[in-house]
């Protein structure tokens, strides 16, 4: 494991090449943060609690899930798609690097990157500017480490979309529908508590939900306590372990395409 | 035992015969149309350590799927391949350990990085340790100046600097094996040169067998004693360059410029000079460039003083140049039964 570290260092040197599109994303998201807050306090008017959540919590809820979507936001789908179609990947399979964990600690980096330069500023303007409150509680300490696991759903599903390249030439609709797929029904967007009841419980056992809904939970209901935070985090340790797997096959079986009928 | 071990080794891949037009790529997404191309089609040879193998041929011959198979990227169709004692595509990692590759059209190296964080990055992923890494960075250092070159960043270095570091960082974790995949593709002469010396001192720094597969006749010349040739996915010589040599060595390449050149100039041009120095002295007429027409005849048998002086004499000739024999007339004249 240890001749991937250096990856993470490498990937994250790069990021801080390209240091001015932080500036852009940093200001875009402000932005965002500004409609959000505008668009739920009109949507709360005149009313303290909607579906469970108050408007502080709902509002850092929303806030925190851009954040953490640009902190997920690696392009690894579109990465590993232009390393298959322009044959790059033969330099790191000549290389005795396994791809996947060449891939994953790649994007380890720029994560952490994005931590850094976005994430937390982010966070900040949300104390500061728009002054949330943060209840205490257990949910506060489980918070970074499901972050890890949201991070390793994400990869998956990413490098699960990147590996279609290896059938179909083009990944364009592929990725923008996962996109979609994965902000809406993750909780990205709106928080679960607004979707209809029958939807959340079909939701609940999708992997979409353990990106955002579960991290985002431990933040605005800090307090809720174990029982309520177990399953969802052993829930988001599933989904990690199986997506692993699972785009681990996809990707024995799709590197014999090339290995069979060429790169 | 030989380093690396090829019989009868076959590679064939299954393309869609594809179809014109729009209506015809919408036919192909259902089509079970398939051919097969014969990429390698039963090569048999052996390297020993140490070697430097030339292994040369037209475009789509068979050499870089041939590569690919000794890197363990692909898996041959059917055959034997032994690299170091272990089948490549089953031991793709630890084969990777003890080989190094470069692959002329693309970089091994971190493009918006600095040109020392990528021979860092390839220290600790080929776990090189302290001392062995000094003492490469040293040599390479002699060799190619490439402490001049450590800020940098890569995507700002030159073509033929990048193509220095790159085969620089290939030996770095003194590999048994180098592949070199057309290392001098796009480069001038004065690079070209500067490249070969390096591929030389290395090969003979640490005994590192290297394969190189080139378009440009003249790297084989200038590091090779075997050139193995492949067209078609078979090959066609293998064996000592001086037979190569001694054949098209002296062959040159006249090109021909021809004043209100029309199409029966080609063919009063052939008579002429098969009626001027006769049929045993070998020299063809052909045009592969527009408005160029080539003649090419052996040095060893008709002085190229006499070539030039009668084409000047018999045509209004606008420009000249010569040219060393190309990979492709090599390939033709063997095909004819020039090594007999």
């Amino acid at each position: 494991m240890r001749k991937y570290l250096p990856l993470i260092r490498a990937s994250y040197m790069v990021s801080l090449v390209y240091r001015f599109g932080f500036l852009f994303s940093i200001i875009g998201n402000i932005v965002y943060l500004g409609v959000a807050y505008y668009l739920w306090k009109s949507i709360y008017q005149g009313r303290d609690v909607l579906n469970g959540l108050t408007f502080n919590e709902t509002f850092l809820y929303v806030g925190l899930g851009s954040a953490i979507f640009i902190l997920l936001k690696t392009y690894a789908d579109w990465i590993i798609h232009f390393e298959i179609q322009q044959g790059t990947i033969a330099t790191y399979l000549t290389k005795p690097l396994d791809f996947q964990l060449y891939s994953l600690f790649t994007n380890f980096g720029a994560v952490l990157m994005n931590l850094t330069a976005i994430t937390v500023p982010t966070a900040v303007v949300m104390i500061f500017v728009f002054k949330v409150q943060v209840t205490s509680g257990i949910g506060l300490w489980l918070f970074p480490i499901s972050l890890i696991f949201a991070f390793l759903i994400s990869f998956s599903i990413d490098f699960f979309v990147g590996l279609i390249s290896f059938y179909s030439e083009s990944v364009w609709g592929v990725t923008a529908t996962k996109d979609i797929i994965v902000t809406v029904l993750s909780g990205g967007l709106i928080p679960l508590q607004f979707f209809p009841e029958a939807m959340q419980k079909i939701l609940y056992w999708l992997p979409f939900q353990a990106v955002y809904h579960t991290p985002l939970m431990m933040i605005t209901k800090a307090d809720l306590g174990w029982g309520t935070f177990l399953p969802m985090l052993l829930l988001q340790i599933a989904w990690a372990i199986i997506l692993l797997i699972a785009s681990r096959l996809f990707y024995n079986q799709a590197i014999k395409v090339i290995r069979i009928s060429g790169g | 035992m030989s380093l690396i071990h090829i019989e009868n080794l076959n590679k064939h891949f299954k393309v869609l015969n594809r179809r014109e037009g729009l209506s015809g790529a919408f036919r192909d997404l259902f089509s079970g149309d398939y051919k097969t191309v014969e990429a390698v089609s039963g090569i048999s040879f052996d390297i020993e350590a140490g070697e430097i193998v030339g292994y040369i041929g037209p475009n789509g011959a068979g050499k870089s799927t041939t590569i690919k198979m000794m890197t363990g990227i692909l898996q041959p169709t059917s055959g034997v391949i032994e690299v170091n004692g272990l089948v490549p595509y089953y031991n793709r990692i630890r084969q990777a350990q003890t080989m190094g590759v470069v692959f002329g059209q693309r970089t091994q190296l971190w493009w918006d990085l600095p040109v020392i964080e990528s021979f860092k990055i390839l220290r600790e992923i080929y776990k090189v340790d302290e001392k062995t890494f000094k003492q490469q960075m040293e040599m390479f250092n002699d060799l190619v100046g490439l402490k001049a070159l450590h800020m940098q960043q890569v995507r700002t270095l030159s073509l033929g600097q990048r193509m220095l570091c790159d085969i620089a960082a290939s030996f770095l974790h003194n590999p048994k094996v180098v592949f070199l995949d057309e290392p001098t593709i796009g480069l001038d002469i004065s690079v070209k040169a500067k490249i070969r010396s390096l591929i030389k001192r290395l090969n003979t720094e640490h005994k590192t067998t290297i394969i190189l597969t080139t378009h440009d006749l003249g790297d084989v010349e200038a590091l090779c004693t075997r050139i193995i040739i492949i067209d078609k996915g078979k090959i066609l010589y293998d064996g000592d360059i001086k037979k190569v040599n001694a054949l098209f060595g002296a062959y040159r390449t006249l090109k021909v410029q021809i004043d209100n050149f029309n199409e029966s100039t080609l063919q009063t041009l052939q008579e002429k000079i098969v009626n001027h120095f006769g049929v045993d002295k070998n020299l063809t007429v052909a045009q592969t460039e527009e408005f160029w027409t080539d003649i090419t005849f052996d040095q060893a048998l008709t002085p190229l003083s006499d070539v030039l002086n009668f084409v000047m004499k018999n045509f209004s000739v606008l420009d000249v140049r010569i040219v060393e024999i190309s990979m492709e007339n090599v390939v033709q004249k063997v095909y004819d039964g020039a090594l007999g």
